[in-house]
């Protein structure tokens, strides 16, 4: 890492308006292209802060801020565009945390990398309509949450309910929510309101490790701890009457059903495995990259390509669980108002993977390419008449479902142009953290936490309330200066505003 | 494989360990009289982020198996073989780690190590933070058997 003062270290950045900043070329080592960012007033402090940090001289155990993590991704072979950050950038594993980044697959030396999808493959976020109003679930709040709670398994060390033997586990590696279908869990229409329609079809459960397989088959249909949960939001707010009537959202006031989460042990062990194996792989094609945590494979070499494979089945694994939480949350609604979900019309809105990468066809200077974009906390948001987006909303652009924090507001934002152009089709992901787990745990008290939700009217049930300081809307970022952000610069359009009244998290 | 337990085994080690502060995820810092401490006590940081520790009964003792070609990747797959061990099968949570074999020297690195606890059970044991990975993000391993200075730091993915 260069090691420069604060001020030196500024040169290299400049504000272009009011919502991007560009990272110069030489702020890192070996840059190929330039890095950017976006942010607001309030987001800028927050980044420039944590790199005003990382300036101190003589630290140890330190990690590097998120702003030279844009940049060391610029410098990684094969990237194409910009390493672009998005507004709820924080510092993550090699990549950022809302770090979008694009390779050529016809350049041989470009790179796929494990830490650009993140350890929670294909986490992602899930959004379900009902047609019930504010005023048919407020009598009832509380049971409702305890029988989501009590349907969904969460927290650490909690397993699925869902029947599943070894040989289901690898059907459902291979099928992703064609298995979901396939068995009853889901409805044929939910698969038309996903990311690949719920199944990458490039999966191969052969290159998963025997070990990844039984971290995740005890898993599957739980929800996960951390920043995982399942909300019951009402819509709060409507900016785009038009395309939210697309999605079945009429009026404020309509109860829809949030749920979050991701691919579980099993994605995060094919991850680690995929890591192990990179190491030797950079040796041998002697890949370099200005920090180990970038441990990446050429596209075409074996090690990348069992990567993606690989990737695909934990991916298929996320869809599989989104989908298993799905029926669970649709039979608790049901039992509670003793009608089918069909006649509750859950549909499911749209389901967004935020931890992943994707081969996609994008112009780059004029020209149409073939890239491998990943996207590690950040979404994507394809435009109006894009043909990966389904007929329902070819018209509006992408549904892009944005999460907040637990107590905060959630968003529906869509897909424009000018994402295609500047971010090759992508956005945020959500509030991304502002404070240090432990700091909130320091800082926070969870009675105090609990109070200021139930004053809010939210009802909370979660496996380990001494931690809900952790994920406290104080330890985030605030989502509304992310999508507003998001809005602004004119990379997603803000659609649907969401406001929590029950969650449940691990 | 399983074991008898002695009444030695029950008896607890004393607490070398912190956790410190990092944006996304917890970075562990222990330490101990040799490097061999402080890896054990590493091990159990990261128990303890799982669960409270002092509800853990040792009513069982495994043992596990961790190879590396240097200090770091050591380290890195002996908490990965715990964070297995605690992920299926046994789904043992462990209050103590006692590293049986600790060979750093030479080509390949090894540890055998014997983990006492029991199996994680919900209601009894209280629910922390689910552990996705252990990183190489900023791990540092101080080995200074001349001034007695042994520490290791890992970031943990949560």
């Amino acid at each position: 890492m260069v090691v420069r003062s604060y001020n030196d270290e500024l040169k290299y950045l400049e504000k272009i308006n009011n919502y991007c900043w560009r990272i110069k070329i030489g702020f890192q080592p070996n840059m190929k292209v330039e890095g950017c960012f976006y942010v607001n007033s309030a987001l800028e402090k927050l980044m420039l802060e944590e790199l005003r940090n990382a300036c101190r001289p003589g630290m140890v155990g330190g990690f590097l801020p998120g702003v030279k993590q844009i940049a060391n991704v610029a410098a990684l072979p094969g990237i194409v565009g910009k390493s672009v950050g998005l507004p709820d950038v924080h510092s993550g594993y090699g990549f950022a945390i809302g770090n979008m980044a694009a390779f050529d697959m016809n350049d041989p030396v470009s790179i796929v990398s494990p830490g650009g999808v993140g350890f929670d493959i294909n986490c992602g976020v899930r959004l379900l309509r009902t047609n019930l109003w504010e005023k048919d679930v407020l009598p009832v709040k509380e049971q409702l949450a305890q029988s989501l709670f009590d349907h969904i398994p969460v927290g650490v060390g909690s397993k699925g309910i869902i029947p599943m033997n070894a040989h289901d586990l690898e059907e459902a590696l291979e099928m992703g929510m064609d298995w979901s279908l396939r068995e009853g869990y889901i409805w044929a229409e939910d698969k038309e309101h996903c990311e690949e329609y719920g199944r990458m079809l490039n999966a191969d459960p052969s290159t998963v490790s025997m070990r990844a397989k039984k971290r995740g088959l005890p898993q599957l249909g739980t929800l996960g701890a951390g920043n995982h949960y399942a909300e019951i939001q009402i819509v709060d707010e409507i900016y785009d009457k038009w395309a939210a009537c697309k999605m079945g959202i009429e009026e404020k006031g309509q109860v829809c059903v949030m749920i979050h989460s991701g691919s579980r042990g099993f994605g995060h062990q094919v991850a680690t495995d995929a890591l192990v194996q990179m190491e030797k792989a950079m040796k041998r094609d002697n890949i370099e990259t200005n920090d180990r945590q970038l441990a990446c494979a050429r596209i075409h070499s074996e090690e990348g390509q069992n990567y993606l494979k690989s990737m695909a089945a934990a991916a298929n694994f996320a869809w599989v669980n989104r989908s298993s939480m799905t029926f669970l949350s649709r039979q608790a609604f049901a039992k509670q108002f003793e009608m089918s979900p069909d006649d509750l019309d859950m549909h499911v809105i749209y389901d967004v993977s935020h931890n992943i990468a994707k081969v996609e066809e994008h112009l780059v200077d004029g020209k149409p390419k073939t890239l491998l974009v990943h996207r590690k906390g950040s979404t994507r948001a394809f435009p109006p008449g894009h043909p990966l987006i389904p007929v329902d909303y070819q018209l509006t652009g992408q549904p892009v479902l944005i999460g907040g924090t637990m107590g905060t507001c959630s968003y529906v934002l869509t897909g424009t142009e000018t994402g295609m152009e500047q971010t090759f089709g992508s956005t945020c992901h959500g509030a991304g953290r502002a404070l240090s787990r432990a700091k909130s745990r320091r800082n926070l008290d969870y009675t105090e936490v609990l109070r200021k939700l139930d004053s809010m009217g939210i009802s909370i049930r979660v496996a380990s309330p001494k931690l809900v300081m952790e994920e406290a809307p104080e330890s985030y970022k605030n989502v509304t200066d992310v999508v507003n952000t998001c809005h602004a610069a004119g990379i997603s359009n803000k659609c649907i505003k969401l406001r929590p009244i029950a969650v449940i998290k691990g | 494989m399983e074991g008898s337990l002695m009444n030695e085994d029950l008896t607890l080690p004393e607490c070398k360990y912190e956790y410190l502060d990092h944006t996304a995820d917890v970075q562990l810092h222990a330490w101990g009289d040799s490097l061999k401490e402080a890896f054990e006590q590493c091990g159990m940081a990261m128990f303890g982020y799982m669960t409270t520790l002092s509800t853990v009964e040792i009513k069982q003792v495994e043992e596990i198996e961790a190879h590396g070609h240097d200090l770091e990747s050591l380290l890195f797959h002996f908490l990965d073989e715990l964070l297995f061990l605690f992920s299926c099968d046994a789904y043992l949570i462990c209050s103590k780690l006692v590293i049986t074999e600790f060979n750093i020297e030479g080509e390949e690195l090894m540890i055998r190590c014997k983990c006492y606890g029991e199996e994680f059970t919900l209601g009894k044991h209280p629910q922390g933070t689910e552990v996705k990975a252990i990183t190489y993000s900023a791990m540092h391993i101080v080995n200074e058997p001349e001034t007695n200075k042994f520490e290791v730091f890992v970031i943990i993915d949560i």
